[in-house]
């Protein structure tokens, strides 16, 4: 079953929700944090065509958006359940809510929607596509099933009545996406006086009923009107909730329990009134009086969800290009028009042009090829469906949505303060330990100098572990470099020394006795060499988690060259994976900066095959030349 | 049928006709309407005072938003982007700018109309508020809301005291950017310490303290830290920030960082305790009241 239904604004506020069994709000939160926000997670959905799901804590999370109107509509069920209906649900509900409360949320400087109404639509929804499945997997007969209230606040609403002949329609226009929907004719029941006996009854009724409500649509009162249906069904509903389960469950052999039959017409021929004369061209049966009533009511909800919810697709049909020479003509110049002056709802075949030139600005930019799809994909998901704002063409549109997308990945989610850091750790008396990885000759050993020098102007007692026993000449390079610094921080008073063991033994045993060295002797931060290894190689990868366990290290930094190109994202991912699981990268160095003007690509290769943020830029040949990162300027040049 | 015709729309425009008359009698009547509707209908509503909710994550600020706008608290989660109310300053508050005008007086229920902007406190999401700290026009105040309860861990403490930090440094750097002698009008800062309802929350002094000191750390470390860069410094002039004077946040970036320092920016700053939820109630009576006085 359905857990929680929540319709909410981008900006936070839940509009809506209906409630079977509790959520936290922390599940929701965390969808919009990891989906939403950081992206860190990119939802695939197993078979095609289905909406993505997100998983947490055992809840599966299916969600839809209308983005022009920055709503975000979310089912959260247990992920033990498979519930195949969801999508349709979240597709209907869309449409419904839009179409009702659209005006009212268009509204300016106002978060308040007023859709009390809304329940009675949402219950109909669920009935008739729970209803729909179970026909669809059972016998046609059983298709009528009593909704399965098992909430309180849904089954004092809900109309609580059964479906009868109404079976689930593909609604919402599917054309997109290819869900496969129960047909009506698999889980219709066939007996032919049934269908008589509904056609025969609710065409009086409900025909005027849909002039009452096309007037009322005009007024803008639909929702009153759906509130006046809520209270006669809620009447209905309370007194039909003890026998409806029989009802139903007797509905294909209505002829076998003819007592139970005669005593349901006996106490529902009272209010039965309106559709007498309806009733009497058809075989008087008597259940159908109550359910006649009691489908009479649901009708009018059903037309009216009907109407909408068609209102909604032909909405989105009109705004695809129409067929025809003169229809596609004058499509053509509205678009082209529209396009300069702005006001044009984006559809995916739009934006297919410019987001391909933009794909190949960023290659330009050197972003690899898969990191600049996925940023163009983001982009689409961002835009189609929007309207563009009045003087703007869809260019500049998707600029804007490509500098917001950059700026969000590039940014950091906490803030990278590594003095902050160290501080703390020291405060729990014990050493900080960095350690970095990463490719041969990226400059590891450079940038490890280059934070130590760093740290020491900062007034830290640094020790640096010769972890390199692998490559030769390693451990000589290093003690150049201490020396260098040595003399350096001669005047600024912080002091360095070098942990060194020599070649050939084992680099994770070195990296922990250096720790445990500088635990006792008093050094503040520890940073750690280790030797450059081809990603693809796999037995030298796999040292690194032994590496991982034994160092323990508090950062873990990757430097990664500015000019590799297309391996950037391969790097990225494959050292990202290889301290074991619950360890990953803690952070990216971008060596070699100053040679790549503006083809600054490799940054969003690596932060977006990762997730992981980029801490320092090298940007020269001496000590005092890294970097922290400006996310603004960063997206100017990519941009530029 | 050329313009010159003796039935040409050119002749009748200048020929005595009734029709003529009519027309341009109408145009001269509706277009100052008109013009008086577009121009007045466009300016009014910007010129609302405005007061931005900022903070971290979590704090309480949409809910704020929601308990201002509808007297009830509506579920929240996570926000993703910004959002504007227009609301009315709560009965029993008077705008400090009409205190001697009566209630029924349309100018007094003028000024109790302001404009209130939710901001999402993500992470990776705070430009949408530094960019209104940019240029704050109509910007009346600022209201952080923290987590009282957050602010006694270490984590969040943090957090919060390096986005308070970046804003007040915005403020000051807005304050000693600017070009009038006179500096810019003030922009005052509440810190409103949120869900004083929970036991584990510090009490609203305490959470004043406790910002003060990790807001000195964070400046602190941000003076002794990497100057930020973007990349490609062989292009030249395309870093700013780089050869850029930085900013220290306070009197000059000298021992600890108090509130009081920010008075000589143009920016006080004072500490008031709430509870937007909580069993016995909502108490933001200390936030309106400073509302009030900045109305
Ligand atoms: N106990 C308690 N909880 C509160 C209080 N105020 C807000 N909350 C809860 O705190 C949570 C977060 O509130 P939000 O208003 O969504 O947080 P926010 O500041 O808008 O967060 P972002 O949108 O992510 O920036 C919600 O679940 C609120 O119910 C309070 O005074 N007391
Ligand atoms: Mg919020």
């Amino acid at each position: 079953m359905l857990d929680t239904f929540e319709i909410l604004t981008t900006s936070g506020v839940v509009l809506w929700s209906r409630t079977y069994v509790p959520v936290g709000a922390n599940i929701v939160n965390s969808l919009i944090r990891d989906v939403f926000i950081e992206e860190r997670i990119q939802p695939q959905s197993e078979d095609a065509g289905q909406k993505p799901a997100y998983r947490k804590e055992g809840y599966t999370l299916k969600w839809t958006a209308a983005k022009d109107l920055g709503l975000i509509f979310v089912a959260v069920y247990q992920s033990l359940v498979h519930l195949t209906w969801i999508d349709k649900l979240l597709d209907n509900v869309r449409a419904l809510f839009v179409g009702l409360y659209g005006e009212q949320l268009a509204k300016e400087h106002s978060s308040v929607v007023d859709c009390q109404k809304f329940g009675p639509y949402f219950d109909r929804q669920i009935q008739e596509l729970e209803g729909a499945s179970r026909g669809a997997s059972s016998t046609p007969n059983v298709k009528l099933t009593p909704p399965s209230s098992s909430n309180d606040s849904a089954g004092e609403e809900s109309p609580s009545l059964p479906v009868l002949e109404k079976s689930q329609k593909p609604l919402y226009d599917t054309s997109a996406d290819s869900t496969p929907v129960p047909t009506p004719d698999t889980s219709r029941p066939t007996t032919p006086a049934q269908s008589h006996l509904v056609t025969g009854k609710t065409r009086p009724g409900g025909k005027l009923s849909r002039k009452d409500r096309k007037k009322s649509a005009l007024n803008n009162s639909a929702p009153v009107s759906s509130g006046d249906e809520a209270s006669t069904k809620r009447k209905l509903g309370g007194k039909a909730a003890g026998k409806k389960g029989r009802t139903w469950g007797e509905f294909g052999a209505e002829e076998l329990d003819p007592d139970v039959v005669l005593d349901y017409s006996s106490t529902d021929i009272r209010d039965a009134n309106s559709e007498t004369e309806a009733l009497e061209e058809i075989k008087p049966e008597t259940w159908g009086r109550k359910t006649g009533k009691g489908q009479f009511v649901l009708k009018d909800l059903d037309e009216e969800m009907d109407a909408i919810i068609a209102e909604q697709n032909s909405k989105k049909e009109s705004s695809a290009p129409s067929s025809g020479i003169v229809g596609s003509s004058i499509g053509a110049i509205g678009g082209l028009f529209r396009n300069v002056v702005g006001g044009k709802t984006l559809t995916k075949e739009d934006l297919a042009k410019p987001l391909q030139g933009m794909e190949q600005h960023l290659l330009k930019k050197n972003v690899a090829r898969e990191a600049a799809v996925r940023l163009c994909e983001s982009v689409e998901r961002d835009l189609v469906g929007l309207k563009t704002s009045t003087f703007t063409t869809i260019e500049s549109t998707i600029r804007t949505s490509m500098e917001k997308a950059l700026t969000k990945i590039l940014t950091p989610t906490s803030s990278l303060d590594l003095l902050r850091e160290i501080q703390t750790v020291n405060s729990s008396s014990r050493p900080y330990v960095l350690s970095i990885v990463g490719v041969n000759g990226v400059g590891k050993s450079t940038n490890l100098s280059k934070i130590a020098f760093f740290l020491l102007q900062n007034h830290h007692r640094v020790l640096i572990a010769a972890a390199d026993t692998f490559r030769s000449g390693a451990v000589e390079q290093l003690r150049v470099h201490v020396k260098n610094l040595k003399e350096l921080s001669k005047r600024e008073g912080g002091e360095v020394d070098l942990f060194e063991k020599g070649y050939g033994k084992d680099a994770a045993n070195i990296a922990q006795d250096a720790v445990t060295f500088a635990a006792k002797n008093g050094y503040n931060v520890v940073l750690i060499d280790t030797a450059g290894r081809r990603h693809n190689d796999a037995r030298l990868m796999s040292s690194l988690e032994k590496f991982g366990k034994l160092a323990n290290p508090d950062k873990i930094l990757m430097v990664g060259e500015a000019l590799v190109g297309s391996d950037s994202v391969a790097q990225a991912r494959n050292f990202n994976a290889s301290f074991g699981p619950g360890r990953g990268l803690d952070g990216f160095v971008i060596s070699k900066c100053d040679t790549v003007g503006d083809m600054v690509g490799t940054l969003v290769s690596m932060v977006h095959a990762t997730g992981i943020p980029v801490v320092f830029l090298g940007v020269g040949q001496h000590y005092a030349d890294l970097r922290g990162l400006n996310v603004g300027s960063v997206c100017r040049l990519l941009m530029s | 049928m050329a313009w010159y015709d003796e039935d040409s729309w050119a002749t009748a425009a200048f020929a005595p006709r009734l029709a003529t008359m009519a027309l341009t009698l109408a145009l001269v009547l509706v277009l100052p309407i008109l013009l008086h509707q577009f121009v007045y209908r466009r300016v009014t509503p910007t010129a609302l005072p405005t007061f931005l909710l900022v903070g971290p994550s979590g704090a309480g600020k949409t809910a704020l938003l929601t308990l201002t706008e509808r007297k009830t608290v509506a579920p929240t989660h996570t926000s993703t982007s910004p959002l504007t109310i227009e609301t009315l300053l709560p009965d029993g508050f008077t705008p400090s700018s009409s205190q001697f005008r009566s209630p029924g007086d349309p100018a007094y229920e003028r000024a109790r109309r302001f404009l209130l902007v939710d901001t999402p406190g993500h992470g990776k999401l705070r430009h949408f508020a530094t960019a209104q700290l940019v240029n704050p026009t109509h910007v009346r105040g600022i209201v952080f809301v923290v987590d009282a309860a957050s602010i006694a861990e270490e984590a969040g403490l943090t957090e919060a005291a390096e986005y308070l930090h970046d804003v007040l440094l915005a403020l000051q750097k807005r304050y000693t950017g600017a070009r009038t002698s006179k500096g810019p009008k003030e922009i005052p800062v509440l810190i409103a310490a949120n869900k004083l309802d929970l036991f584990t929350a510090l009490p609203p002094h305490l959470v004043g303290r406790a910002l003060e000191k990790a807001v000195s750390e964070v400046r602190k470390s941000r003076a002794k830290g990497l100057k930020d860069s973007g990349v490609g410094m062989g292009m030249g002039g395309e870093d700013d920030g780089v050869d850029e004077e930085r900013e220290w946040l306070g009197e000059g970036g000298e021992g600890n960082f108090e509130f009081r320092h920010m008075e000589e920016v143009g920016t006080g700053v004072v500490v008031k305790g709430g509870n937007v939820l909580g069993g016995e109630g909502t108490d933001v009576q200390a936030w309106y009241e400073w509302i009030a006085e900045q109305l």
